[in-house]
């Protein structure tokens, strides 16, 4: 009877299909859980970063060194980034490559610079960075100032001049990170000027969500005279607005202003001469000062 | 014999299917390799703000640590700031707390159960210019 049923079942079989059947199903289910439907990114390490944010990580493991001077902290901070690699090397081409992007413009940049120089020279390695923006400590000339004759060891590099004429508030060419707007974007809410001898020539930003509270931490951009950028945070004055932030202009330029997501055209504003009364009842001339509004679109 | 045929087939194919599903999602998952900050496992970032939180020591510029925190892609930067400082005060996780509260005082953070964390800027190595 047994004997019989086993014969039975082995005959409904197809060996053949059977394994052709397995072939075709794993090679759908890889398709599917690779291609059409993978494993959501989640608890991503180091080690998978892309170059710019790993750039980025770098950045952040030298400027946490600058501060701390805690070398094996920073060795493994950078062994998650590149556990096969020469983390020094790495940290060099890091400041190289930033060296040939321009990101040698502001007063940040610079210290990024020295930051990473800071940690990866004394490990001997080295890059094209190399002591192009030297630390004020290298050239202190406590121990020089009594030598009269000509030595080598204070001469400044001719690579210095650089960093000095960089006026704090300057226009400056910002290597800024694209912040996050929210799905539905920003859109013009207001543009209106103002004459008060009290604000000369400001532009006061206020950014609201789509409740109309403001939202701090958005990152405003102003360009001028083509190419001069600067880029500053709503919400550094709570005492003002939560969503405040604001920029002087210079008498005579006109100024774009915009945020990341904005669906509108970046409003331009100039910064005219105008007239007003100040306190006294005076006639006084000032510059033209604007109310720019940004508020936060319903998603779509 | 085609009943048989197609049978084993779609018996074949269902069996092939729950294997390659679990290679595909368990054994053999898609590793990504170039991920974003934003990416990092919640472990990974909140180090990740702590070094920006010691890079302004060092440089104490607002602005340049916000733009350091963007790429988190944090609905409200000054938000997490604040809780990730108060949590790690809650946790008494001392090493970073110094660091986080002088980051959320200048960022206009400063809550009551940060101000005896608060440390008067002692002089960071601010190699300015």
């Amino acid at each position: 009877m047994s004997g019989s049923r086993h014969l039975r079942t082995g005959s409904d079989i197809s060996w053949f299909a059977l394994i052709l059947g397995i072939a075709l199903g794993i090679t759908s289910g890889l398709i599917y859980t690779w291609e059409i439907d993978p494993v959501v990114e989640r608890n991503t390490a180091p080690w998978q970063l892309g170059q710019q944010a790993r750039e980025d990580y770098v950045v952040a493991v030298a400027l946490s060194y600058a501060y701390n001077h805690d070398l094996p902290l920073a060795f493994n901070r950078l062994r998650t980034l590149r556990p096969d690699q020469n983390v020094w090397v790495m940290v060099s081409e890091v400041a190289c490559n930033r060296y040939k992007q321009g990101k040698t413009v502001t007063n940040s940049d610079i210290r990024v610079i020295r930051a990473l120089e800071e940690l990866y020279r004394p490990q001997g390695a080295s890059g094209c960075a190399d002591g192009l923006y030297p630390t004020p400590a290298t050239v202190s000339v406590a121990t020089a100032i009594p030598t009269a004759i000509p030595t080598v060891t204070l001469t400044p590099p001719f690579t210095k001049t650089p960093t000095l004429p960089i006026p704090t508030g300057e226009p400056i060419e910002s290597a800024v990170q694209t912040p996050t707007p929210p799905s539905g974007g920003y859109i013009l809410a207001r543009l209106a000027s103002f004459c008060d001898p009290a604000s000369n020539g400001v532009i006061e930003v206020r950014v609201y969500d789509q409740r109309g509270e403001g939202v701090p931490g958005v990152q405003v951009q102003v360009i001028w005279s083509g190419s001069q950028i600067d880029t500053f945070f709503t919400g550094l004055k709570p005492e003002r607005e939560p969503g405040y932030a604001d920029f002087e202009m210079t008498p005579g330029r006109s100024y774009s202003v915009s945020i990341p997501g904005l669906r509108d055209t970046s409003p331009v504003v100039e910064a005219v001469p105008c007239e007003a009364e100040d306190d006294s009842g005076q006639t006084v001339s000032t510059t033209t000062s604007y109310w720019i509004n940004f508020q936060q679109r319903a998603n779509n | 014999m085609t009943k048989r045929y197609v049978g084993s087939l779609l018996i074949g194919v269902l069996i092939g299917l729950t294997i390659g599903v679990f290679l595909g999602w368990e054994q053999f998952p898609v590793e990504y390799k170039n991920s974003t900050i934003s990416a990092l496992s919640s472990q990974h970032q909140e180090e990740y703000t702590v070094m920006i939180a010691e890079g302004y020591q060092y440089d104490r510029d607002i602005n340049a640590a916000l733009a350091r925190l963007q790429p988190l892609n944090q609905e409200n930067v000054f938000d997490y700031i604040q809780n990730l400082t108060e949590r790690y005060i809650a946790q008494s996780n001392v090493p970073f707390i110094p660091v986080m509260v002088a980051l959320a005082e200048a960022v206009g953070r400063l809550t009551p159960v940060m101000e005896i964390y608060r440390s008067t800027p002692n002089a960071a190595p601010l190699s300015g210019q």
